[in-house]
């Protein structure tokens, strides 16, 4: 079993790396890197799991121009049910455009979203949301919004934003393409939707590595964000 | 405007008395006062004719305060922010306690941190001869973003005359400001140097000019190190003032540059601290001091305590090193000094950001940046993990190879002392974060600390 992360030289923005490494190392997974001048594996061979994370304002272009020729090829795969987690702005490399400062720099166009970003107006939050049942902890520090239409989203935002700060629904879905904005280890502060990743990946008892340690964070973690006297966004 | 500045500057200095007498010293409300009465405040008080600027992401404060400490030691009258905040409050907080309440400077240089985002405040009105960058690496994900937007930052906003001291080993910082007349510092190949980074965090991985691959001919740690590109030829720049021959036995290290070299006594063993003191030489001879003098300044002057301290305690060494809280980078720097340390060390981590728990919940992204991988040592016994973020720090230990068996873990931080076993002959790290209230807390856990080992001592 294999999990592909792409282009990690540049999508490796605030421990979001560590999302792919740890759901490897709880199911045994080989983790394989896809550099910006490699063909995607995924292509051609069986990969459970496609992993890109957030990146630089240079970096999304250069993951935008590496990334386009096998766009259709991710279509395919998402179509058959396979398996992609986007984090952090890895979401807007999907959407039509990014618009900052009255520039409109074209992006893949898979979803009809564009973001709106403002350098000097850094959104820093916590999240708290649902995905089914589940509840999703996570962190929100990023330069820009997603706007259009998204449907329902990846996660319900109880908490915090959504693909921007005026709708509930956060992130991006479509089938097993997963994207959000949440960054950092969501996988890690999540367990109970790490297992379920693992479960997407065709692993029947998932199992995560230090569980325990993993959910008692975690569980104090949905406790302070459910405190409504605790401030959510940063300044 | 003039009038809106005097009364700014007589308001604010009415304050600081003020703030004297009811136990308020220390803070930046000065300049808050005076930006707040005068936006332009920075632009109309006096400051010293000469003035010497300290920005980037590591190392600010070390290498401020070692100029400032060598300045005033060859008998200048130096104003510096030491004790207050690096942001354009800070700065003007300082600026105006250097002024007389009839707008005279009483200084003669001004040696100022300066905060990587308060360039675009500061530097329209305060127009350092001199500008050392220490490095840019990642830092507080929330202020910061990554250190591409840094650079680009500190590019757009740093003052056109101002001569930049940069760090040539860091292909980031070395990059800002293109058009600014320019040296670079560097320390060349260590023992201990690799080629492949080992680090989670590395800032550079592809060549910031063509996208290519990057070869290092040598790499300290992280993205710091003498670098090509294969594809386009781009590497990193020559050195004008070089450290070389670091002799850790002797403590000493060479600085060398075109005009000759010296001998310099080093301060601290960890690389940080060398580069620290290799910026501060190269600021002081870009200043006109010949080596020979700064090498005598060097003798006469040590780090500042609150950054690092050790003490023997009965049979137990209590050390205080700080590890900047939500800064992958600089807690990275000190797990690997602590675990190059020799001895049988416990660790008391307690890097949380007390502040921001007041304010909402702090974002521990920086945690999986970090090598908490170097804490998986035989020599590192025990760990107590402690405060807010505890937990969390509990299981990155663990994901790091840390055995169970080795790491406790206390809800409160004067608890956790408890937990330390304090065995003879074993040294105690305190690792702890930056702002005030962690200070705080730090220096009370260290209190209680230094009285477990006294009573274990008897």
């Amino acid at each position: 079993m294999k999990i592909e992360v792409i282009y990690p030289e540049i999508c490796n923005l605030y421990g979001d790396l560590m999302n792919a490494e740890y759901l490897a190392r709880s199911c045994g997974a080989e983790l394989v890197n896809t550099g910006l001048k490699e063909k995607p594996r995924f292509l051609s061979e069986e990969i459970p799991l496609v992993f890109m994370g957030t990146t630089t304002e240079r970096g999304q272009e250069l993951a935008r121009d590496a990334f386009a020729p096998w766009l259709d090829g991710l279509k395919q795969r998402t179509q058959a049910g396979g398996l992609t987690l986007l984090t952090g702005n890895a979401l807007e490399l999907f959407g039509e455009y990014v618009q900052e400062d009255g520039n409109r720099i074209p992006m893949l166009g898979l979803f009809p979203i564009h973001a709106e970003r403002r350098m000097m107006a850094r959104y820093n939050s916590l999240y708290l949301g649902k995905y089914g049942e589940m509840d999703i902890v996570g962190f929100k520090s990023q330069f820009s919004h997603s706007y259009g239409d998204n449907g329902e989203g990846l996660f319900t935002t109880t908490r915090g934003a959504g693909l921007n700060p005026d709708v509930k629904a956060e992130g991006l879905r479509w089938n097993n393409l997963m994207a959000t904005y949440l960054v950092g280890p969501l996988t890690i502060v999540n367990p109970p939707f790490a297992k379920e990743l693992l479960r997407l990946m065709g692993v029947e008892e998932p199992h995560l590595e230090f569980e325990e340690a993993a959910m008692d964070a975690y569980r104090t973690r949905v406790e302070e964000f459910s405190d409504p006297n605790r401030g959510f966004t940063y300044h | 405007m003039k009038l809106r500045f005097i009364l700014a500057l007589w308001a604010a200095k009415l304050s600081q008395p003020l703030l004297k007498i009811t136990g308020h010293k220390g803070t930046n409300f000065p300049g808050e006062l005076a930006l707040k009465l005068c936006p332009e405040f920075l632009r109309y008080i006096a400051k010293p004719a000469r003035i010497v600027a300290v920005t980037g992401t590591d190392g600010k404060t070390s290498v401020t305060n070692l100029i400032c400490d060598m300045l005033e030691a060859s008998g200048q009258r130096v104003l510096s922010n030491r004790a207050g905040a690096n942001t354009n409050a800070g700065v003007a907080t300082c600026l105006l306690s250097g002024a007389t309440i009839f707008n005279r400077t009483k200084f003669d240089v001004a040696a100022l941190e300066v905060d990587e985002r308060s360039a675009a405040r500061v530097y329209p009105y305060v127009k350092p001869q001199l500008i050392a960058v220490t490095n840019l690496f990642r830092d507080s994900i929330m202020r910061n973003g990554h250190p591409e937007f840094i650079a680009s930052f500190l590019t757009a906003n740093l003052p056109a005359g101002s001569k930049l001291v940069l760090n040539a080993d860091d292909l980031i910082s070395s990059s800002v400001a293109p058009d600014n007349p320019r040296v670079y510092f560097g320390l060349d190949r260590l023992p201990t140097d690799v080629t492949d980074c080992v680090n989670r965090l590395n800032d550079l991985r592809i060549c910031p000019k063509c996208a290519g691959k990057l070869e290092y001919e040598y790499r300290r740690y992280h993205h710091i190190g003498r670098a090509r590109c294969v594809d386009c030829g781009f590497r990193s720049p020559d050195y004008d003032y070089e450290g070389k021959d670091v002799d850790l036995a002797n403590m000493t290290m060479t600085v060398a540059d075109k005009s000759g070299s010296q001998t310099y006594r080093l301060l601290s063993d960890s690389i940080f601290n060398i580069y620290n003191l290799l910026t501060a030489v190269a600021v002081l001879r870009e200043m006109g001091m010949d080596h020979q003098t700064i090498a005598g300044l060097a003798e006469k002057i040590d780090i500042v305590s609150s950054r690092f301290q050790a003490e023997k305690v009965g049979q137990v060494e209590v050390v205080m090193q700080m590890a900047k809280d939500r800064n992958a980078l600089a807690c990275s720097r000190a797990f690997d000094y602590v675990a190059s340390r020799p001895g049988e060390k416990e660790i008391l981590l307690m890097m949380n950001n007390l502040s921001d728990e007041v304010e909402w919940s702090e974002n521990v992204c920086w945690l999986y940046d970090c090598d908490f991988e170097f804490l998986n040592n035989e020599q590192i016994t025990h760990i107590v993990t402690t405060g807010p973020r505890g937990k969390d720090y509990n299981l990155r230990l663990r994901l790091a190879g840390v055995p169970e068996e080795r790491i406790s873990w206390a809800r409160k931080e004067m608890d956790a002392a408890d937990k330390l076993y304090l065995r003879p002959g074993s040294s105690v790290y305190i690792l702890y974060g930056a702002d005030n209230r962690s200070l705080d807390m730090a220096f009370r856990v260290r209190e209680k600390v230094v009285k477990l080992a006294e009573e274990a001592g008897k």
